[in-house]
């Protein structure tokens, strides 16, 4: 996957004008007296590692919208980067570090090694790894716990699909993937026990083909409602269902990571959401009041990040009673009485 | 559901993620042929499919994104060819830097044009054209011929490029410059001219294959949507033994390769699908080792000439 050949560093111009962008506006630099001074909140430098494009409108969007409004709401100066290689997130950790960077947010699980091999060397640095496994002094997993609204989003599928058979399209098989598509099986089988779940991995997070295959292929299969949980990839995903229901064959698609109601708002029932943004701005927080570091930030539907956001253009479309339901089964989840199945990837977690 | 619509949608699949590689192929194998590997298809590619896009939307005509994109793949091609022919720079570095460069430039481009975040594109669509009687015929009537009129330009430039190498006088000089460009030189062949006119011509079916993906089959543009497409075509070429002909079939399999992981896990089994997409790689091995037919590559393929850099 990140080794593959494709634009192994693309990055590089699109972190240029990220760095424009960052730099053209409200980052204040005239913090001046020299010590760092977290009340003030003027000298917090604040970084973003992706391995993909954040024109994904999706999981590095909101990544990239977190770090803007950090930079907003804090006064921080903000810095984005694109890496793809393993090599490549060593060496970014490294160049922030050397830089005197406070907080580095590394959105993925892909990049937990080289942020533990990291952490050490620049014990000033804190590395948030959303979707990490790995706990150190400095390093801390921040784990949103899509499956929440994930199994929201099954309740939907279920309550939606004629045929009883639905299809989720992924891009590597990771456990924060596998995460969501376990609990969005459960969600589907509570409101339609006997539906056939197809499943298909693409390889890669950005192959917006490959994607559409997949999708196609289990349109083919007769499955009329599909999930998706890729980056930049999804919208071949949601292009397969505008094509199909344009055929007649009314297929519908979920959207995940962040809100794509409006991608194709025709086809789209709703979106499993994580409101990044809010929770890296939280997350920043935590840093200025020495409250990170050494263990998991969990962030669900109980901090009103994740949540199941389903879309108002085809809400008609939801038969009766199964909006109430699914709010319903939400409540359940925020208040601990309904558990949401997990595929545990943190360290000294049992799930 | 019945065994033949899953055979049929397999086949589909295999067309519409092969025809992009074939396209890219044949291009390359023309340059190959000439003596020059373009490393730098992908930055074509990728070029062509947000030069596609940006024409199609501009105009609201599709057939004008693919004349777009193959103009945005050959002004790639028209940078790799100034430094590649006329400077006589190495050959894989320079495709690498234009890849990693057409990669770039297009996030720019595409972030600059619609949000840093990005939005999902709606393009007008290639519709596809059914081929009368041919569309018609059982089994591989729709896969083969109820496409994008891309796909057809396909079909119909692997024998012609096939004549034209191997049955024209044009086709002679560019094989001579691939194989002994000294000699070439030394029979009036303006090696370096052809070169970039080959170099050129790569690039603009690069741009269409771009194009490709975004027009007719995806609908969209995302940036690195190329996803290593220009590296597979590249492989593509050894597979078809720089032989258009071949090279179309050896497309079309990697295609079905592609497509075969999908149907398998659709159909539910539990198999490491990365070993289908390893499988053409296998081959491609296999056939460069000379297990698998004979391939040889042009004599002076990736060399620079002249050898005294003058």
């Amino acid at each position: 996957m990140f080794g593959r050949l494709n634009g192994r560093r693309r990055g590089w111009a699109a972190a240029v004008v990220m760095a424009l962008a960052a730099c053209g506006g409200d980052a204040d630099p005239g913090a001046g007296d020299g010590s760092p001074d977290p009340e003030a909140g003027a000298a917090l430098r604040v970084a973003l590692l992706t391995s993909g494009p954040v024109s994904d409108a999706g999981w590095y969007a909101g990544a990239y919208e977190g770090l803007l409004l950090i930079g907003d709401s804090l006064g921080a100066e903000v810095s984005h980067q694109q890496t793809r290689t393993p090599t490549e997130f060593d060496e970014a950790f490294l160049a922030y570090g050397a830089e005197g960077y406070d907080l580095v947010f590394a959105h993925g699980f892909e990049y937990q090694d080289a942020a533990m091999r990291a952490g050490p060397r620049f014990p000033d640095m804190t590395i948030v790894v959303s979707g990490g496994g790995r706990v150190g002094d400095n390093v801390a997993p921040l784990i949103f716990t899509l499956e929440e609204a994930s199994y929201l989003a099954g309740m939907a599928a279920g309550g939606v699909t004629r045929s009883g058979v639905v299809g989720m399209v992924g891009g590597v098989e990771i456990p924060p993937v596998q995460g969501t598509f376990r609990a969005f099986e459960a969600g589907v089988r509570a409101v339609r026990p006997d539906a056939t779940i197809l499943e298909a991995f693409i390889g890669n997070w950005d192959d917006v083909a490959a994607a559409k295959e997949a999708a196609v292929a289990q349109i083919g299969r007769g499955a009329d409602v599909l999930i998706h949980n890729t980056d930049a990839a999804s919208f071949g995903v949601f292009q397969a269902a505008r094509e199909a229901t344009e055929g007649g064959a009314e297929t519908w698609v979920l959207g995940m990571n962040r809100d794509q109601n409006d991608i194709a708002p025709d086809v789209t029932l709703g979106s499993a959401v994580i409101r990044i943004p809010e929770a890296f701005l939280e997350v920043a927080r935590r840093l200025l009041a020495g409250d990170l570091g050494g263990a998991p930030v969990y962030e669900g539907t109980s901090e009103d990040v994740v949540d199941f956001v389903a879309n108002p253009a085809t809400e008609a479309r939801y038969p009766d009673g199964l909006l109430q339901r699914i709010r319903a089964a939400g409540d359940s989840i925020r208040a601990g009485t309904l558990e949401v199945p997990r595929v545990p990837f943190v360290d000294g977690e049992t799930g | 559901m019945a065994d033949a619509a899953v055979l049929t949608a397999f086949l589909e699949a295999s067309v519409r993620l092969g025809v992009p590689l074939a396209l890219a192929a044949l291009g390359e194998t023309l340059s190959e042929r000439s003596g020059v590997i373009n490393i730098g298809l992908e930055g074509s590619i990728i070029a062509g499919a947000l030069g596609g896009a940006l024409g199609a939307l501009a105009t609201g005509s599709a057939g004008v994104g693919v004349v777009a994109g193959a103009a945005a793949g050959l002004a790639v091609a028209l940078v790799f060819a100034l430094f590649v022919v006329l400077l006589n720079t190495d050959q894989i570095i320079t495709g690498t830097a234009v890849t990693l460069a057409g990669l770039g430039f297009t996030a720019v481009v595409y972030q600059s044009r619609f949000g840093t975040t990005g939005t999902a594109l709606t393009l007008p669509t290639l519709d596809p054209w059914p081929v009368p009687l041919l569309a018609d015929l059982p089994g591989v009537g729709t896969a083969l011929f109820a496409q994008a009129p891309t796909t057809y330009l396909a079909y119909l430039l692997a024998p012609l490029l096939w004549w034209l190498l191997f049955r024209t006088e044009w086709g002679l000089e560019i094989r001579a410059a691939g194989e002994d460009p000294d000699a070439a030189a030394a029979a009036g062949v303006r090696v370096r001219t052809l070169r970039v006119v080959t170099c050129l011509a790569a690039g603009a079916l690069a741009g269409v294959a771009g194009a490709h993906l975004a027009l007719a089959h995806t609908g969209t543009f995302s940036e690195g949507m190329s996803a290593g497409k220009g590296f597979i075509a590249i492989a593509v070429v050894v597979l078809g033994r720089w032989n258009p002909l071949l090279v179309l079939m050896a497309a079309l399999f990697f295609g079905a390769a592609s497509a075969l992981q999908f149907a398998l896990q659709t159909l539910g089994f539990d198999v490491g699908y990365q070993l289908f997409l390893a499988f053409p790689y296998v081959l491609t091995l296999l056939a460069l080792a000379g297990w698998v037919g004979r391939a040889r590559a042009p004599a002076a393929l990736a060399l620079p000439w002249p050898r005294d850099g003058a």
